[in-house]
């Protein structure tokens, strides 16, 4: 501004409208580039569309974290991440998506979550069948005492005829104690499996497959500490849940290699070993909830959103044409502008398309016109009380300001408690919503500022056509 | 228009609006999807459609308990909506079978199982959110207008911001149960994404109508200071203003004024709307519906319920503020 004040009228006239010819320029070259990204066969940047979109499974599970200490949660959670994802990735969908989730804090119950979301995968299944194909490996100590307890209490009820029911037998009046105890050993401490077959040495059967498995640098050092504190008792490998043998400690091992051998066939031991490869599960999963949507659906909601979108569009710009007249076409460009430049963001970012995603973008549409409908309102005003079109649009802007701040933000806060709210589909549109307001601030101050003040400056009582394209109304001076 | 010199039927009107959306509310009551109850729901498409009852009596041999058949017509083909109670992978594959074995063409195009625990988050997590929308709606306001100070406080501004989005999701909450009693479309969480779009956005005509207020009020307001003396303490520095013109007129003339900037603003949502209801998926459609009568909720209650309520509040604390 300050360049223009200074020289000459001539200067300042051809600096508004180069400014207008340049913002043009980045709406066309916005446009240009989402219309490729869009079209082209292997765009750098497509679109990327949300499961209800492009079809596929998304999966829910529930991970059991009773006994493992709070701080370790999230830790165990992120193990538990990575070895599903691993296992995932065995079924080559472009690209699948597994993370964590952690109930909210304000649910009563607290469950620490897996989603798994594999666009393109309707077989439902087969992705679960191969997930659930994950083991899980736990090392635990037999208590001797909690043991013999147990079968005794077994034998008891057993032998109790059907009159006299012990439901509960107690334990010198205390509650029976668990026979096998957590080591915090699990297959999170896994590196590596594989198929081995016996020697036949120390009186053990010649040739039996077993799996021998190698700890990581941490799970070395505490199964070294777990043997050496225990020579004697009976390390108990559970697989699955189920206990498939119970050696006992006869010293300390180091080195970090363990041996399972449970009277496997070949067969049995070798798919255990490659199961264990692509990991273990550090603690117990169960699916609690399954979505799948077959793409066909998708496609529909695309071409019915875009149409929806061009009939929007073309509704708000006549009806910005009819009511605001010149002021109304600046609008109705700003409004292309905003439209690329939410495909953009859109497209970098990347944003999850959703359908209630596309929705919010038309819808958007109305919104986004809205802060340019309060400048031009207060532009009519003030051009109305006798300022000349251009110091009446710059005083528009001014006025209008506050109201279309103080709007947008209470728009912003909706849209944040949204995104916390949603579940991952809703979570696109109040990314959409929320981009929108940010984006449409920016078009009105950026875009709709730059192109009307570089239109010619004429007052109201001016003769001719630009006295009365500044005005409003449907048909009235 | 009169707005305000109305101000005591348009505000009978509000209440008579609201009165008769509570009522609705209460007593057809919302129908809460499966996002909310728990529950599974699969999407059978045939080429060619078998009859509901073969496709109930097939459900039902499955033995999942409850279930309910709802015809369903999308854009790619004909088939059934199925619904139980939750199901795990076994049950989900074995409705499957049965159901794609009953007519030509017989496909699963789409299948959602939710558990009971994730349903009740999401409903604690949808009051929470309504919540926090209406509070952090209230300090934003109050804190916007904080300048307004005489002779209203800006947290009465933020409190009437409150009571019309009241109004303006009790409505759309009855549109709901209407089309839940008639249609049998049910409450999801799209719902509640309305519910939290309509809050967004409702309040953005009201905030244009207090934005003039507030310029008025600085055009016709005078401030005069004085010290006065206080009664064994220092001197202190007593502002009080005197208004040039009623405040009910101040309030009328911000109403007049601002009048086709609110009623355009809604306008281009609408012509947004009606295109996605027309044009749009019927994926959105019942969405899109709710959102439509929010927002003319939304322009309705800013201009014939927000204005009234601030008038009406000026009047009765006037002789209170004249007694001091």
């Amino acid at each position: 501004m300050t360049n223009s004040q200074n020289s000459s009228p001539r200067t300042a006239a051809f600096i508004r409208l180069f400014k207008a010819v340049a913002i043009l320029g980045i709406l066309g070259y916005l446009g240009f580039f989402v219309y490729s990204n869009a079209t082209a066969e292997n765009a750098t940047h497509p679109f990327k569309l949300g499961l209800d979109l492009a079809g596929g499974a998304h999966l829910v599970y529930e991970a059991d974290t009773t006994g493992v200490a709070a701080v370790e949660v999230p830790e165990l959670m992120n193990v538990l991440r990575d070895v599903i994802e691993r296992r995932v990735n065995l079924f080559g969908v472009s690209e699948p998506l597994v993370y964590v989730e952690s109930s909210s804090f304000v649910s009563d119950v607290q469950q620490e979550r897996l989603v798994v979301e594999l666009p393109g995968v309707t077989d439902v299944a087969q992705a679960v069948a191969e997930i659930g194909r994950t083991p899980l490996l736990e090392f635990k100590l037999i208590d001797a005492e909690a043991m013999s307890a147990a079968a005794a209490i077994e034998q008891l009820t057993a032998n109790a005829s059907g009159g006299i029911g012990i439901d509960n037998v107690k334990l010198n009046g205390e509650e029976t104690p668990e026979p096998y105890v957590d080591t915090g050993l699990t297959g999170r401490y896994l590196e590596s499996a594989r198929l081995e077959f016996t020697s036949g040495q120390a009186g053990q059967l010649a040739n039996e497959p077993i799996v021998a498995i190698t700890f990581n640098q941490e799970g070395g050092e505490l199964f070294a500490e777990i043997t050496r504190d225990n020579v004697g008792r009976q390390l108990a490998i559970f697989l699955d849940g189920e206990i498939i043998s119970a050696p006992n400690i006869n010293e300390a091992i180091v080195g970090g290699t363990a041996i399972i051998s449970g009277g496997f066939d070949a067969a049995e031991a070798r798919e255990l070993a490659e199961n264990l490869n692509f990991g273990a599960l550090p603690v117990p999963i169960k699916l609690i909830s399954t979505q799948t949507i077959d793409a066909t659906l998708g496609a529909g909601v695309i071409s019915q959103s875009f149409e929806a979108g061009v009939v929007g569009f073309g509704l708000i710009s006549l009806f910005m044409l009819l009511w605001y007249r010149v002021a109304g076409i600046v609008a109705s460009i700003a409004l292309m502008f905003y439209v690329a430049l939410s495909l953009t963001v859109f497209m970098l970012v990347p944003i999850t398309l959703t359908a209630a995603g596309l929705a919010g973008l038309v819808l958007s549409l109305g919104m986004a016109v809205d802060a340019n409908v309060l400048i031009f309102e207060r532009m009519k005003e003030e051009y109305r009380s006798g300022k000349t079109s251009r110091e009446a649009a710059l005083e528009g802007f001014r006025r209008a300001w506050t109201a279309i701040w103080d709007s947008n933000i209470t728009g912003l806060i909706s849209a944040g408690i949204l995104f916390w709210f949603g579940t991952s589909l809703i979570k696109g549109f109040a990314l959409v919503l929320g981009i929108g307001i940010l984006i449409s601030m920016l078009s009105a101050i950026g875009f709709t500022r730059t192109l009307l003040i570089a239109l010619p400056e004429v007052k109201r009582e001016d003769k001719g056509v630009w006295s009365y394209l500044f005005g409003t109304g449907l048909l009235k001076k | 228009m009169k707005i305000i010199a109305y101000r005591k039927l348009w505000l009978l009107i509000g209440a008579g609006i609201v009165t008769a959306a509570a009522l609705i509310v209460l007593t057809l009551g919302l129908k809460p999807s499966i996002d909310f109850t728990g529950g599974s729901l699969t999407e059978v498409r045939y080429s060619t459609l078998p009859d509901k009852a073969v496709v109930e009596a097939a459900a039902l041999a499955t033995n999942l308990g409850t279930v309910s058949v709802r015809q369903s017509s999308s854009d790619v083909g004909q088939g059934y909506l199925v619904s139980t109670r939750d199901l795990n992978e076994g049950e989900r594959a074995e409705l499957s079978a049965a159901l794609t074995a009953l007519g030509e063409g017989g496909e699963i195009s789409r299948f959602t199982s939710i558990g009971p625990v994730i349903g009740q988050e999401l409903k604690d997590k949808a009051v929470w959110a309504i919540g926090a929308v209406l509070l952090l709606t209230i300090c934003y306001v109050a804190f916007a207008f904080r300048g307004i100070g005489w002779p209203v406080s800006s947290w009465v501004y933020g409190g009437i911001t409150i009571l019309v989005l009241f109004h303006d999701i009790l409505v759309p909450m009855a549109a709901m149960s209407l089309m839940g009693y008639f249609l049998g479309a049910e409450a999801d969480i799209l719902f509640v994404t309305v519910l939290l779009t309509i809050l967004g956005y409702s309040v953005n005509d009201t905030i244009v109508i207090f934005d003039r207020v507030r310029e008025k009020l600085h055009e016709h307001r005078t401030e005069h200071k004085k010290m006065v003396k206080v009664v064994g303490g220092l001197d202190q520095e007593v502002v009080t203003h005197t208004l040039l013109k009623p405040f009910d007129q101040i309030v009328g003339q911000a109403v007049n004024e601002t009048m086709s900037r609110s009623i355009n603003t809604s306008l281009t949502v609408v012509l947004a709307l009606v295109a996605l209801y027309f044009f749009g998926s019927t994926v959105t459609q019942n969405f899109i519906a709710v959102l439509l009568v929010g927002v003319l909720a939304g322009a309705y209650s800013s201009i014939f319920i927000a204005n009234p309520l601030l008038v009406m509040y000026e009047e009765w604390t006037r002789g209170k503020r004249e007694v001091k």
